[in-house]
């Protein structure tokens, strides 16, 4: 072979490869066009991009025979839905903001909005609703940031006290306590039961420290407390906070919080109360249906939150919202907005929150659960006797703020510091993110 | 270290004729093994028993190994699921691309290390050993930005490129000392002849190099098929996702799958088995010249 | 290993002067050129995919308020400063190391152990080869469901616990994961059992690359089997210990997803490690030129270490 043919053949080869890297790179652009939305420039038709965490939670198909119904009702608009796992839900959207290829409608977490908000990753909802004229008479509630409307929850997962039935029965405990010293008093007997038993069930992992949300600050929201002040953190000097606190540390004192707590999440909560372990847990209506179907033999009642004694006015009850949002670099706002408007009006919002087994974001929707079913009907005259509060939702760097409080509280359970100092810890974090 | 270079042929491979004093020794050895083995394979054994469990029992105590709720559902449901398949399918593809594509990027950088002597050469060497240093979650956003900006977003292209930024420096690596272990004279020979490099390369080199390559392979292999953060951020749409995310997809908000979980894992796992199966005896003997002489 | 690659055929006297020597400078060139040619689609796709993106991380690390602002200040080294200063980095910066240097040498002793084991001659290669594919288990599952599996395992009423209980050598109540004086070590183990495999078949390859003349010749000098292992064992395999070791330390130090998902860098702040840290600061505070110069710090320390990497390679050769 003579040189001039070896080299050719040498540039040929390191050719190839680059351009099978070169090839690579200009292939399979279809499927990125349609990334930032703006499918259909003649306006004849729109694909709008959704994604959620929302359809692999619901029945196999739930989900797309209603985008299957929107479709239908507004020809010229198709929906693809990217779904994702809740877990990384977040750094999905964080990430597409930067890069601009965000979906045109998001799911939100009521933890993520200010952030994204501030990113300029999400669109002033307000003014959307206001060009296009819509009435948002019907919506339970809105979250917002500076005045404006940035997401608007669709259903509502409430957080109220479960207790089994048979545990507390046999500890002789005749009703579901309603008051701290009731509550304290049935882990107690509950707890003494056998050696595998307890009372209540705490989760604090800082993976996913929503426990500080649901398990801990739901105690303050229940006797009508606040952990702010004029929107500003408020967890020294602050009874309701002080007493929510030492209340908890008194239950650690006395053992009668299920092992495991400072890596527990939500999900293995609800394991220790399905195999009858614990007797009582403030938990996400969400998992009534998952408890029913993992054991069914397993009984218990649904109510709301024990208050400070003597607290006889409403109590608030925390809830996490699935939440809906429209990017800010969206191309068809109008068209993302009509989409909102089919999940929040009163029939589909009635159906999904059936499905979800959660509560609805439009004030007229009734689900069909809460007449069939008596232990969520209980739920919603709860949920109705109260008012809502996660005073979370629409706070800055949200999930980060739980951190910080399960951190310094973990501290304190953990003997390490007295809970005085963990709330002037949590305090001092708290106001460096403000 | 040119023994080295044939390993398998000085190795211990044939057993020594058994004699009745190694009888104590072997005894230890097999207890040795057994003990070990019980490390390995226990955690995995309760994987596989909980893929058979009802989710309701996964948490029972005391824990039991075999339940009353036995069954296949979860691999029924996975297995009957094409979305799910599709996953699979996904996963084949980008982790046997990435194989091939990183062993023909690498077997000629690699030759480049080992047979020529360049400007440059000790800078390159740092670049690539170094290059693996970096944590990928600290690349994840302008990495993204970057993969959307060369419409690389949601394609296998995307995938396979990224997966192999992270096997191309270890599979250089490897080859490098695989190569060095082999003799000049080798190549040298067929130059004589009038051949090029990539003669040498293709016709003596390669050849002799399978097992080297089939190591490298395995790794790379692993590495493509159980990756998640980029799997998850570089894909969009469903029939983009690989195993992984089909695995974390059923961590749900509020409840896990568990036995689907443990089930897809399992799933997963066996096809790499069955390769690790075939491919070991070239495995064992390819690490070797590879590592002893990077 | 000589490295003088000149070319026989340069030398041959059939051809005219000056064409004979434009004949030679181009080959010379050609040849100095080959191993970039060879080099070029590893260089393209490392430049483009690796070297850009870590330049605009660096990038970041001197702004303010990347991503979250669209128009970020150029700020120098106060993002430094920033990580500097912050007492959980040092905690970071210790519990890494922590989990590093044990999960590396148990890496190193469980794999060399098992190595050992599968290598004896006192089996047949059926039941080795059996051995083996139980050994590699771990090495075949993705992060996640290790992390679910152990969290299962490990989980105060897991079956753990359970033995442990049963048999009496604990009260069967240990919070593994969730105690501040056990979780560290608690995701340490999990990361030695994860990982050793990768370790074994390398030390396992390396031992059946030992010529047997080796062992042959220290019997005869009456070596022992300690002595064997001391004095012919251990020096073969150093070069591969070495590279395994340093391999295994760099990819350790990134461990990210096991920690994060069985601990979450919890409780309190017993297992945070840099990755961990920088997770927080970039996803859940959208500090992301904090984040960044957390992660050009983490970059430096591994350039450290890939620097005497290569320098002990540069040793060998």
């Amino acid at each position: 072979m003579s040189n001039g043919a070896r080299v050719r053949r040498l540039v040929a080869v390191t050719g190839v490869a680059t351009l099978a890297l070169a090839g690579c790179s200009s292939g399979g652009t279809s499927s990125s066009d349609t990334a930032t939305g703006d499918g259909g420039s003649g306006g004849e038709s729109v694909a709008l991009e959704f994604q959620q965490w929302w359809e692999p939670e619901l029945p196999d198909g739930a989900f797309r025979g209603l985008m299957d119904k929107f479709e239908e009702e507004n020809p010229g608009i198709t929906v693809e839905l990217l779904s994702g796992p809740y877990s990384s839900t977040k750094e999905q959207v964080v990430a597409g903001a930067a890069a601009g290829t965000m979906a045109d409608v998001v799911g939100l977490d009521g933890a993520w909005v200010s952030d994204f908000a501030k990113q300029g990753a999400i669109a002033d909802l307000s003014s959307i609703m206001k060009d296009v004229g819509y009435d948002d008479s019907q919506l339970a509630s809105q979250v917002q940031v500076g005045g404006a409307t940035y997401m608007i929850p669709v259903v509502n997962f409430v957080y109220p006290m479960f207790t089994n039935d048979a545990l507390l029965e046999k500890a002789g405990v005749s009703a579901p306590p309603s008051t701290r010293t009731e509550f304290a008093d049935a882990a107690k007997k509950i707890t003494a039961l056998d050696d595998n038993t307890y009372g209540w069930v705490l989760p604090l992992s800082l993976e996913a420290p929503n426990g500080v949300q649901n398990d801990v600050m739901s105690w303050t929201w229940a006797s009508g407390g606040s952990m702010l002040k004029d929107g500003q953190p408020a967890l020294t000097d602050n009874p309701a906070v002080t007493g929510t606190v030492d209340y908890i540390q008194g239950l650690w004192d006395d053992g009668v919080i299920a092992p495991g707590s400072f890596t527990m999440k939500e999900q293995d909560k609800v394991e220790e109360f399905t195999n009858g372990r614990v007797g009582m847990m403030i938990d996400s209506l969400a998992h009534v249906n998952t408890i029913r179907e993992a054991n069914p033999d397993l009984t218990f009642s649904i109510s709301a939150i024990p208050a400070e004694d003597g607290y006889a006015g409403e109590r608030g009850i925390p809830y996490a919202s699935w939440g809906i949002g429209v990017a800010a670099n969206s191309a068809h706002p109008a068209e993302a907005f009509k989409l909102i408007e089919f999940l929040m009006s009163e029939s589909t919002n009635s159906e999904l929150s059936s499905i979800a087994h959660a509560f609805p974001g439009n004030t007229e929707a009734v689900p069909d659960f809460v007449k069939d079913d008596e232990l969520f009907g209980a739920a919603f005259d709860i949920y109705k006797a109260g008012y809502p509060a996660n005073e979370f939702t629409g706070l800055p760097v949200a999930e980060q703020l739980m951190r910080d409080f399960g951190e310094q509280f973990q501290k304190a359970l953990d003997g390490q510091q007295s809970m005085q100092d963990a709330l002037t810890a949590a305090q001092k974090a708290w106001e460096a993110e403000f | 270290m040119t023994t080295l270079a044939t390993p398998g042929r000085t190795a211990s491979g044939v057993p020594l004729r058994p004699q009745p004093k190694h009888t104590g020794k072997k005894v230890a050895v097999i207890a040795g093994l057994v003990v070990g083995a019980c490390f390995a394979a226990l955690p995995v054994l309760w994987m596989l028993a909980s893929s058979f469990k009802q989710n309701s029992e996964i948490f029972a105590y005391p824990p039991r190994l075999i339940t009353q709720g036995f069954s296949f559902d979860a691999y029924t449901t996975i297995l009957t699921d094409p979305t799910k398949l599709r996953f699979f399918l996904n996963s084949y593809v980008v982790a046997l691309s990435v194989t091939l594509l990183t062993l023909l990027v690498a077997v000629h950088a690699a030759y480049a290390f080992s047979r020529y002597e360049f400007w440059g050469k000790k800078t390159i060497n740092v670049i690539v050993v170094s290059v693996q240093a970096v944590p990928p979650i600290t690349l994840l956003i302008p990495y993204f930005g970057l993969v959307v900006v060369l419409k690389l977003y949601n394609t296998y292209q995307g995938l396979i490129l990224t997966y192999m930024v992270f096997t191309l420096p270890y599979a250089i690596i490897m080859m490098t000392g695989y190569f060095n272990t082999l003799p000049r004279e080798l190549d040298e020979a067929v130059k004589m002849d009038g051949a090029g490099p990539l003669t040498a390369l293709w016709r003596i080199l390669l050849p002799i190099s399978i097992p080297g390559m089939v190591s490298v392979g395995i790794y790379t292999f692993m590495i493509a098929w159980n990756e998640f953060l980029f799997a998850l951020t570089l894909t969009r749409t469903e029939d983009m996702r690989t195993v992984p995310i089909g695995i974390q997809l059923l961590m749900g908000q509020h409840s896990y799958e568990w036995n689907e979980m443990m089930a897809m894992s399992i799933l997963g796992a066996v096809p790499v088995l069955v390769l690790f199966l075939f491919f070991q005896r070239y495995f064992i003997g390819g690490m070797t010249a590879g590592a002893v002489k990077i | 290993m000589s490295t003088s690659q000149t070319s026989p055929r340069a030398a041959t006297p059939t051809v005219t002067e000056p064409a004979a020597r434009r004949a030679r400078s181009r080959a010379r060139l050609r040849r100095r050129l080959t191993p970039y040619g060879f080099l070029s689609p590893t260089g393209v796709l490392l430049i483009v995919l690796m070297a850009t993106p870590i330049v605009m991380v660096v990038g970041y690390s001197l702004m303010d308020q990347v991503i979250t602002n669209k128009n970020p200040a150029f700020v120098g080294f106060d993002n430094y400063a920033e990580v500097l200063s912050d007492p959980v980095f040092y905690t970071a910066v210790r519990n890494t190391l922590v989990f590093t240097i044990s999960s590396v040498i148990a890496h190193f002793a469980i794999g060399l152990g098992f190595a050992l084991m599968l290598n004896s001659p006192y089996l047949s290669n059926r039941t080795k080869a059996g051995f083996r594919m139980l050994y590699i288990l771990p090495w075949l599952f993705t992060v996640a469901i290790i992390a679910v599996l152990w969290r299962l395992l490990l989980n105060p009423n897991g079956v753990i616990n359970y033995i442990l209980g049963s048999t009496g050598l604990t009260d069967g109540r240990t919070e593994w994961l969730s105690g501040t004086g056990t979780a560290l070590a608690a995701v340490t183990f999990i990361n030695i059992w994860s990982g050793y495999p990768f370790f074994m078949i390398s030390l396992l390859a390396g031992l059946q690359g030992i010529p047997r003349d080796l062992y042959e010749a220290a019997k005869v000098d009456g070596a022992g089997v300690w002595a064997q292992f001391r004095n012919v064992t251990l020096p073969q395999l150093r070069p591969i210990i070495i590279s395994m070791a340093l391999l295994d330390f760099i990819w350790t130090t990134q461990q990210f997803a096991l920690i994060w998902m069985t601990t979450g860098g919890g409780p309190i702040n017993v297992t945070e490690v840099l990755s961990t840290f920088t997770y927080k600061l970039a996803f859940t505070q959208y500090e992301f030129s904090v984040a960044s110069a957390s992660a050009v710090l983490v970059l430096l320390m591994s350039m450290v270490l890939a620097f005497f990497y290569v320098r002990h390679q540069k040793a060998r050769d």
